[in-house]
């Protein structure tokens, strides 16, 4: 697939052994990015010691991303690295998962409980605004619905999660995943520059990477491009955001069934277990067993450095899932109207940051 | 708009629903890795 969009890959026919064998060199790949990134960081700073130079501390995060976009878009991926190279969505969630080793259960439920009510604040504001937007700029009803949902909520799983719910068009759902992505990988470089420029501590930016980027992967890499601590609090809030997929995709089903007259949601808890996003609750565990201090201070040192390792592959994954090309390819007016709402929301989740300032300290 | 070029829903076979989502995979993963750790099966994990 000569896209950039790795997102339903076809599956591999045979049984399971096959489609294990199948995702190796992708995998490899994705390993081999990743520690090129960390061993580049590392090989500049020791260089840097040895010869007394003040060197900028380029971390591993950017130079995986900039390594798998190199490839991506010069020799390109060969069609046997493509299944492992769509698994890093897979290590990201496990990434998540563990990360919750590193936070209390009391620190989750108040910067959790702070990021929520941010996150409803966000998600309503957002799905007017570029509801309203699509209809100024005349996209159909069903992409306006799909950009809405992926800007305001989580990016690439509440389109393919929405999509379902409300029988959109494979075409309308590309056209959102593409100017979602793209828009994604901008706001992967421009967020940490803008928090620099406005000299953020790191919570007040982590939350906004969390509230203000689609994607989960793009968030956790914004996050820990600025720093460590910043990636924690961005991956915390965008695990709200998450949190609340299952909510507006339940939302948007019941009102374009009511539209069409097509059949309703049935069992409206079951489907709201079913779009819940299941790592959240990992996090949850993981946190709750590390606050309950069943692991030793090496243990949870371990579990920190596992979930770094997850992350890595995450990373690299990105930039090799990038290709500008087809990128540049999209509907011009959805990725306008994806581009405009992204825009307005980054200053809205701003604003927001800094009025909630006070609740943070 | 013109036919996609962006190839995110290919036609394929209908599968049988898988049993568990990518999302449960990754957290039985991470849980089953945390216990290995807390059981000290895995000592040390370098970084």
């Amino acid at each position: 697939m000569a896209s950039s969009v790795a997102v339903a890959q076809p599956v591999s026919e045979g049984g399971f052994f096959r489609r294990f064998i199948d995702l190796v060199p992708g995998v490899l790949l994705l390993v081999a990015v990743g520690y090129a990134g960390k061993i580049i960081e590392k090989s500049i700073a020791t260089y840097g010691k040895a010869h007394h130079l003040t060197l900028p501390n380029i971390e591993y995060v950017l130079w995986a991303i900039v390594i798998g976009l190199v490839i991506a878009n010069t020799v390109g991926i060969p069609r046997i690295f493509q299944a492992g190279i769509a698994t890093y969505e897979f290590w990201l969630k496990a990434g998540i998962v563990l990360l919750g080793s590193r936070f209390l259960l009391g620190d989750v439920a108040k910067l959790g409980g702070i990021s929520l009510v941010l996150v409803v604040i966000e998600i309503a504001l957002s799905l007017v605004f570029m509801t309203w937007l699509g209809r100024a700029f005349g996209l159909s009803p069903k992409l306006t619905t799909l950009l809405a949902v992926g800007s305001s909520i989580c990016g690439v799983s509440a389109i393919i999660a929405t999509k379902g719910a409300i029988d959109a068009d494979d075409e309308d759902a590309s056209y959102a995943i593409a100017a979602i992505l793209s828009l994604g990988a901008i706001s992967l470089f421009v967020f940490p520059l803008i928090g620099h420029w406005l000299h953020l501590n790191d919570l007040s930016y982590g939350l906004w990477a969390g509230l203000g980027i689609d994607n989960t992967a793009e968030v956790t890499a914004a996050g820990n491009l600025y720093s460590d601590a910043a990636g924690k609090v961005a991956v915390l809030a965008k695990t709200a955001r998450n949190a609340m997929i299952g909510f507006v995709v339940l939302g948007y089903a019941i009102h374009w069934a009511r539209k069409e007259g097509t059949k309703q949601v049935g069992n409206k808890a079951e489907f709201l277990w079913n779009k819940f996003p299941k790592f959240v609750l990992g996090f949850l565990v993981i946190s709750a067993i590390a606050t309950a201090q069943v692991f030793s201070k090496d243990q949870l040192g371990s579990l920190a450095n596992l979930s770094r390792w997850a992350f890595l592959l995450t990373f690299a994954g990105v930039g090799l899932r990038t290709n500008i090309r087809e990128l540049g390819k999209q509907g011009f007016r959805p990725f306008v109207v994806g581009a405009v709402g992204e825009v307005v929301i980054a200053f809205l989740t701003l604003g927001l940051v800094f009025g909630a300032d006070k609740f943070l300290r | 708009m013109s036919s996609t070029n962006v190839e995110i829903f290919p036609k394929k076979k209908s599968q049988p629903v898988p049993r568990f989502s990518l999302d449960t995979w990754a957290v039985f993963l991470a849980l089953g890795l945390s216990l290995l750790i807390w059981a000290g099966v895995i000592k040390h994990v370098p970084w």
